[in-house]
């Protein structure tokens, strides 16, 4: 239980982060996505079912506080878990220039699908949704990307932390 | 059969896992786009749970934000000090020549009888949450259903239209700004009574969309709502024309407008609580004007 409460938790904390003072940018489109990030660091350290379920649960959140109606990233986040795992054993995960590029492509991978989910659930299309893709989706990218190298070291601490932890609940209980 | 079931689902547990978790998003996003009410429970109930979550942080950004604003930028306060002065004398001055405006205005207001359009009451909130998606445009505000707030509901600020509110949980609402791609507007143009759709284009950026070739607008013009739409009164400020698009063929030419309300700084919100009623019918008027000419004589 531990192991899926905390790092919801994390995750419900960096969504909160991002809605609040990451929204206080004086530019909003450089805002990154942290709980994307979030998550790409469980598709490559959590196991299939705990993570994919962090990952749902982390995507209904976000369509909670956003302003769509369809509840889209409830669908993408375990998505976006489930072909990140593809890639975790055959990457190395822990250099620079990997954690960028995997993000990176990852977000616009993400904002492609969700312009293509708008477009599909809308009668009349979003003429004014497509110049987003280079108006606010590649510096968002481009950003998230950039702080991947920070973040993630930051979210394998803590995942080790909790390793450790639990270990020593499990010796303790012989 | 039911253990070659068992062992299948052994075998195969992630990708039926997967399959599954896909598919409850999927018919998640289908109960949503045909809006059942189970849905919407459940979207309250976990709005309640982590709004707290948001109110916290955004009361500690702005406990910081001021001890920041109080403290720290005290240097530059003399220099400050001397240039409000005269900003101050300057407004005073402003001040006096708007309140003699308003005076007229009201008076006007009342001989028009605009009064009655106007909702009953108005509900203060306080914006604690942007959302946290690019695509869309949204903020949390904190009142709920349990201050009387509804889905659908006008939300302005004193510089003018901000949105309506999209998601309502027992203490904490959703509004959908009018910049987002789904806000759709009915407006005029204040100096022409050209009649348009404003639509929301990008951050802090509208489009004044079907408005008809025809009519002669101009960059500086203010839009204002129409209140044909049912939820927001006439004359609310909507935004002002920054650039008019004419170019290509068609009946209608397209503009883009930059709202009153800098949306990305808004901290409080008011909502109107009661909608306006719908402009009168002229049948109706009639009606009401005989209804008031043989009820006078009874009240004597």
């Amino acid at each position: 239980m531990k192991r899926f409460l905390y790092p919801f938790f994390a995750g419900l904390l960096l969504l909160t982060f991002q809605a609040t003072l990451l929204a206080s940018l004086p530019v909003n489109r450089i805002r990154p996505d942290v709980v994307l990030i979030l998550i790409l660091f469980l598709g490559f350290s959590y196991p299939t079912v705990l993570g994919g379920l962090i990952a749902f649960s982390l995507g209904f959140l976000l369509d909670l506080f956003s302003g769509n109606a369809f509840g889209l990233y409830t669908f993408t986040r375990p998505l976006i878990f489930f072909v990140a795992q593809l890639f975790r054993s055959h990457f190395y995960w822990k250099g620079f220039s990997f954690q960028f590029l995997f993000v990176f492509i990852f977000a616009l991978l993400e904002g492609g699908l969700i312009l293509l989910l708008v477009s599909g659930l809308n009668p009349s299309p979003f003429r004014n949704l497509y110049s987003s893709v280079i108006i606010d989706l590649l510096p968002q990218s481009i950003v998230t990307g950039l702080i991947t190298p920070i973040l993630f070291p930051l979210f394998e601490k803590g995942s080790l932390f909790l390793v450790t932890k639990l270990r020593v609940a499990i010796k303790r209980q012989g | 059969m039911s253990i070659r079931a068992l062992s299948f689902f052994r075998r195969y547990h992630i990708p039926t896992f997967i399959i599954a978790l896909l598919l409850f998003g999927l018919v998640l996003m289908s109960l949503r786009v045909k809006q059942r009410p189970g849905v919407a429970f459940f979207d309250a109930l976990f709005m309640e749970l982590t709004s707290p979550v948001q109110k916290a942080a955004t009361f500690v950004i702005k406990t910081i934000h001021g001890v920041f604003q109080h403290y720290v930028f005290l240097v530059h306060l003399e220099k400050e000090n001397g240039l409000l002065k005269r900003r101050m004398a300057e407004l005073q001055e402003e001040n006096h020549q708007m309140k003699e405006r308003v005076m007229a205005n009201d008076r006007l207001l009342k001989l028009l009888q605009f009064r009655e359009k106007m909702p009953a009451s108005m509900i203060a909130a306080q914006v604690i949450g942007q959302d946290p998606t690019s695509w869309f445009k949204s903020v949390t505000i904190n009142k709920g259903e349990g201050d009387g707030v509804q889905k659908g509901m006008a939300v302005i600020s004193p510089e003018g239209v901000v949105g309506q509110i999209f998601k309502t949980s027992p203490h904490y609402a959703t509004v959908l700004l009018m910049t987002d791609y789904n806000s759709a507007i009915d407006a005029i143009v204040q100096r022409t009574r050209a009649k348009a759709i404003v639509e929301g284009k990008e951050e802090n950026r509208c489009q004044l969309k079907y408005l008809l070739r025809t009519e002669e607008v101009v960059v500086g013009d203010v839009v204002i709502t129409s209140g044909l739409g049912g939820v927001f009164p006439k004359g609310l400020m909507v935004g002002e024309i920054r650039s008019v698009d004419k170019k290509g063929h068609g009946v209608f030419q397209y503009a883009d407008l930059v709202p009153g309300v800098d949306l990305t700084k808004l901290e409080e919100v008011l909502i109107l609580s009661a909608s306006p009623p719908p402009p009168p019918q002229p049948e109706e008027k009639e009606k009401k004007a005989k209804k008031t000419s043989a009820g006078s004589p009874k009240k004597k």
